[in-house]
């Protein structure tokens, strides 16, 4: 006769109460009939009797004193909930909290080399506004002025920021015409600032700007207003606001309304300004030799002629060169601040339909999108193989250590 | 040696059951609560004892286990049974404490591991070494379904597997189990139990 064997996992089942009244039926009333079958059974009940033998000593008495002393405490403390789940919380908080000031330390660590450039862009050497021009009679003293002039301020700058005159001494290199004087001289930053503000009214914005550039001895270098109907008022305005001022002028500019964009930046002259005084100090001196051999020696009529227009060639180039640089002076002394100021749209009930405002929703919604893919690959490359390379070094001793550890684990 | 099942005659005496005792305790009976203690101490004891070679380990973790449940009590419901919920604090617990141990082993060197099973009887030793050698997650159905006597259903919900998952494992583990303990013995299948007598 042939019998069909129970599946032996089935038999398992059964034999711990686990299948359902019918199944259980078929396969008893198999085991019955079947040696085979009845052989399984019997092993996996030997198997629980023999593990059945693995017994435990007696838990001591201690545990239950310590539990019991728990449990009358737990009764007592009426703000335990609160207390407890604060205390298993407490752990995850402060997890949670350190690995958000690592990511912010992670972040920040690149700043402090842009903030020490910004710090050197936004706090140039703060000239006088009232520098006296050259004197044009006796160009050396002239020339000797300019050179204290900038000697001076650099001292401090020098005692305050010796990084910053470290690094104003190699960017200034001295030149031979200008001589020793100049080894080390405070950069000359021409900063320009751009502002974009968006204020209620115009009219009111341009009364408080004209005040404030008053109050800061500044003026305006070009204003533009436009009052096109059907269009927001604009006011785009250059202003010129005395360097040491300009903190402070900013501050009152941000106070006209919504800044919705600001820029500033700073050109350094200081080596453009030291190459023109050297020239024209070249050229002055050029113009006083020739001067000198025009009043002591005498000849044709042609050579004083042809002196004389080399005099005026010199003394052209020295007009010139005097009005660069009082131009970059000015530059300097007077930082240039480009305002906009936008009105608010206003809509005069003629609000974008629905349709339209969710298509701009859409082609905004799409820009998003597009920024946000085109950013995450610049990011990738910028960053991708500097992150390849810490994965490696950070990866390799990380998996070992987590080999070790899940070998652990599973040893319990 | 302790018997860790449960006392029938224990649990005869005060005559409710352990969610009864437990819905009790949360009202505030403390009597209730030394009634589940009394039910659930020696089997949780075995529970960790079997599960690690450090007793005063065991010991520690199942007053753990205990002053967890007090004071989990407020947010406890009886959605399932109560000895499943014992046994799922249980299970946290030791896997809390395998993390550790597992850290500790990784970062600080292997510990020094008590000599504990080679003063203990035979069969601890013998059942140690053969249920150690186990698939861990078999071992742990095969310990909750011998030791803990726990269904296949209670044993599923406690791992989070699907129960036809741990009706197979728990095979996998009785077979493999076999296999060891009848070591050096060929390979045994499970069919080949009832030719050698099914001698475990």
């Amino acid at each position: 006769m042939t019998t069909t064997h129970v599946a032996p996992e089935e038999v398992m089942a059964w034999v711990d109460g686990e299948l359902a009244e019918s199944e259980a039926r078929t396969v008893e009333a198999h085991v019955e009939e079947c040696a085979e079958c009845a052989g399984v059974a019997a092993g996996f009940r030997r198997m629980s009797e023999d593990l059945a033998e693995w017994m435990v000593p007696e838990i001591p008495a201690r545990v239950e004193a310590a539990v019991m002393k728990a449990a009358a405490g737990a009764k007592e403390h009426a703000h335990g909930r609160f207390r407890r789940t604060w205390g298993t919380r407490r752990r995850w908080i402060v997890g949670l909290a350190g690995a958000m000031a690592l990511v912010l330390a992670l972040v920040a660590i690149p700043f402090p080399a842009h903030k020490s450039r910004g710090m050197y862009m936004v706090a140039p050497m703060q000239r006088q506004p009232s520098m006296a021009p050259l004197d044009q009679r006796s160009p050396a003293s002239g020339v000797a002025g300019l050179m204290d002039r900038q000697i001076a301020p650099s001292a401090t700058v020098e005692r305050k920021r010796s990084d910053s005159a470290a690094m104003v001494a190699s960017l200034v290199a001295p030149s031979p015409a200008i001589g020793a004087a100049s080894a080390v001289a405070a950069p000359m930053i021409a900063r320009t600032v751009s502002l974009a503000v968006r204020v209620k009214e115009v009219g009111a914005a341009r009364t408080t700007l004209e005040a404030m550039l008053a109050r800061h001895h500044g003026y305006t270098a070009q204003m533009t207003a436009s009052a096109a109907e059907g269009a927001p008022h604009e006011l785009q305005a250059s202003l010129r606001i005395p360097a040491g001022d300009l903190e402070a002028a900013l501050k009152d500019l941000r106070t006209l309304g919504r800044v919705e964009n600001e820029t500033q930046s700073g050109e350094e002259v200081t080596q453009q300004h030291q190459d023109l005084a050297a020239r024209l100090k070249n050229s002055r001196e050029t113009e006083a030799r020739m001067q000198a051999i025009l009043e002591q020696r005498t000849g044709r009529l042609s050579d004083v002629l042809e002196v004389e227009q080399e005099i005026a060639r010199v003394r052209g180039e020295i007009e010139s060169m005097e009005a660069e640089q009082a131009g970059l002076e000015h530059r300097v002394d007077f930082a240039t601040v480009d305002v906009s100021v936008m009105e608010e749209a206003k809509f005069d009930g003629v609000a974008d339909s629905a349709a339209a405002r969710m298509r701009d929703g859409l082609v905004t919604g799409f820009t998003n999108a597009r920024e946000t893919v085109v950013g995450m690959v610049v990011f990738g490359e910028e960053y991708g193989p500097a992150i390849l390379v810490w994965a490696v070094v950070l990866g390799l001793p990380g998996i070992w250590l987590w080999r070790r550890y899940r070998r652990g684990l599973r040893a319990g | 040696m302790a018997d860790d099942g449960r006392d029938g005659d224990e649990r005869a005496a005060d005559g409710r059951g352990d969610e009864e005792l437990m819905l009790a305790f949360c009202r505030g009976s403390q009597q209730a609560f030394a009634e589940l203690f009394k039910r659930y101490r020696q089997p949780l004891f075995g529970f960790f004892r079997r599960r690690l070679a450090d007793a005063a380990r065991a010991e520690e973790l199942t007053q753990d286990t205990f002053v967890a449940v007090l004071r989990g009590a407020a947010r406890w419901e009886p959605t399932a049974l109560f000895r499943t919920y014992l046994y799922a604090i249980g299970l946290k617990i030791l896997n809390a404490e395998r993390r550790k141990a597992a850290f500790r082993a990784t970062f600080l060197g292997p510990s020094e591991r008590e000599p504990a099973a080679r003063s203990s009887l035979d069969a601890e030793v013998v059942m140690r070494d053969a249920v150690g050698r186990l698939e861990p997650m078999d071992r742990e159905v095969l310990l909750l379904r011998e030791f803990e006597q726990l269904s296949y259903a209670e044993i599923a919900e406690l791992l989070r597997l699907p129960v036809n998952t741990v009706r197979s494992r728990l095979f996998r583990a009785r077979t493999a189990l076999h296999a060891v303990l009848t070591a050096p013995a060929p390979k045994t299948t499970a069919a080949g139990m009832t030719e050698s007598e099914g001698r475990v």
